[in-house]
């Protein structure tokens, strides 16, 4: 078993992080119109997970069975499922593979559940290292901001109501994303994330990336020839 | 007060758990449940009350693995991932509940037989230890030994040979007997790679059922009459003790601290 470092595969691995109103599912999108105008192999790895982790997984949230160690577990059996049958697979084949969260994800929530720091990031050592991770830092009031205006309400562990943070979801969610923004802050270092300043114009925030994503794509596989 | 074997997990309190956790290990087929059925009257009939437990059992995890192995889809990873979901659900709603209540646990097989397994397969043995380092040490672990051309006989007049015990998805093989024959070996080498680590109190399951019952009822008897629950500090100790005599005896017979 290999253990997380740079992978050897011809494809790259693309990776966006940050806490939900922080627009990197935006940046993401955008990025992958720009990467297949290029004339790059690029995928979504869409989360494919096998329907049996699956519905373990929404079973467990439904029925609020999760602890946070089971929660932990089985979200890593669903990632384990996505790494050894969606992402290995497309890097090998060379293609550009776009993440919308991957292990800090795990890392934020966990940690802030109360999981042990060391222990979760050797659970996830079989993850490969993204060949860049961004991270969209942005201030807890501006995500709840953002968020607040488009959103019904939030979802039980999303909120992390199963904390006891607060028996109001809107509050409670607010108090456990400020948990995950602390942890994020100090993954910054230890992955070397690529921070980018999510209170940026969003247009500011993708030439950034462009550049950075473009350095990074020497090697990978263009399918056509740019329009 | 009880140990894990290096993390506690949130909210898991490990004082106050009075019951006793006596996990029955060994490979496919050697007579674990056999035993435990015998075990459980036993136990009862002397006044202690017994919640039995096995892998694949949680109320969370265990139907998915099942229906997962019906079509071989998970990856190594995965499943190991799976079975670890399982066993700490099993572990925070049925196994501590029961201890902290007084109970007698007896769980068929616990975290070894994943480790084992997952270690044949070709996992990283570092990478499975340390997820199972939230686990609860056991008062005891009983191991029940058996060579696998003892094994092999009890399978095919019980059970018959079946994919996942015969290593197929390690070992395929038009002949099953051929495939069982490695994997089972390779497990039962891995299995003794495990007794000192772990302090397995190993049983010749060789031997006849009443045989190995009554073995097991000395053994779990010493454990009943004892009152403290082990500690990393002691099982490591006593590792280290019984190990070291094979390459330094003349030194350890000084200290007295022998047998």
């Amino acid at each position: 078993m290999k253990r997380y470092g740079e992978h050897r595969f011809p494809g790259k691995l693309l990776v966006v992080e940050g806490i939900d109103g922080s627009g990197k599912s935006t940046q993401l999108n955008l990025l992958h119109q720009w990467l297949r105008a290029e004339g790059y192999g690029t995928v979504f790895s869409e989360w494919n997970s096998s329907p049996l982790v699956r519905d373990t997984t929404r079973r467990g949230k439904k029925k609020k069975m999760l602890t946070p160690a089971s929660f932990c577990l089985i979200h890593a059996t669903d990632f384990a499922d996505r790494m050894e049958h969606n992402i290995i697979p497309l890097l090998k084949a060379g293609a550009v593979v776009l993440c919308d969260r991957y292990i800090y994800t795990a890392f934020a929530r966990d940690v802030a559940r109360g999981m042990d720091p060391g222990w979760v990031r050797e659970l996830y050592a079989f993850a490969v290292k993204p060949t860049l991770a961004f991270y969209f830092r942005v201030p807890l009031e501006v995500a709840m901001k953002r968020l607040l205006n488009g959103r019904s309400g939030f979802k039980f562990y999303e909120a992390g109501m199963d904390m006891e943070l607060s028996a109001d979801p809107v509050e409670s969610f607010e108090l456990f994303q400020g948990k995950i923004l602390e942890e994020y802050d100090k993954m910054i270092p230890e992955f070397d994330l690529t921070v980018v300043d999510a209170t940026l114009p969003i247009e500011e925030q993708q030439t950034r990336m462009r550049q950075l994503v473009k350095s990074k794509l020497a090697q990978a596989k263009r399918l056509r020839v740019a329009p | 007060m009880r140990s894990t074997y290096g993390v506690v997990l949130p909210e898991m309190k490990l004082d106050n758990l009075p019951g006793k956790l006596i996990v029955i290990e060994g490979t496919d087929g050697v007579g674990r449940s056999t035993q435990i059925q015998l075990l459980r009257p036993w136990l009862e009939q002397q006044g202690r009350a017994v919640v039995d437990t096995g892998m694949t059992r949680s109320k969370l995890a265990g139907k998915g693995i099942k229906q997962a192995k019906q079509g071989h889809t998970l990856g190594r990873v995965t499943l190991n991932l799976f079975y670890a979901t399982d066993f700490a659900d099993r572990l925070e709603n049925e196994i501590v509940p029961a201890l902290r209540a007084g109970f007698v646990v007896l769980t068929d097989r616990y975290t070894y037989s994943l480790i084992a397994r997952a270690v044949i397969r070709g996992i990283d043995p570092a990478w499975v230890r340390n997820i199972y380092r939230f686990a609860l040490i056991p008062d005891a672990v009983f191991y029940l030994k058996i060579g696998v051309d003892d094994l092999i006989p009890r399978v095919v007049f019980s059970t018959g040979f079946d994919y996942w015990e015969s290593g197929m998805d390690l070992y395929p093989s038009e002949d099953m007997y051929e495939s069982f024959r490695k994997y089972q070996s390779a497990l039962l080498g891995e299995f003794g790679n495990l007794v000192e680590e772990y302090q397995f109190k190993v049983i010749d399951a060789t031997q006849d059922i009443p045989v190995v019952f009554e073995d097991l009822r000395e053994g779990i008897s010493d454990v009943l009459a004892e009152s403290e629950p082990p500690s990393l500090e002691t099982v490591a100790a006593q590792g280290r003790r019984e190990a070291a005599p094979a390459e330094n005896s003349p030194p350890a017979d000084n200290n007295g601290s022998g047998n």
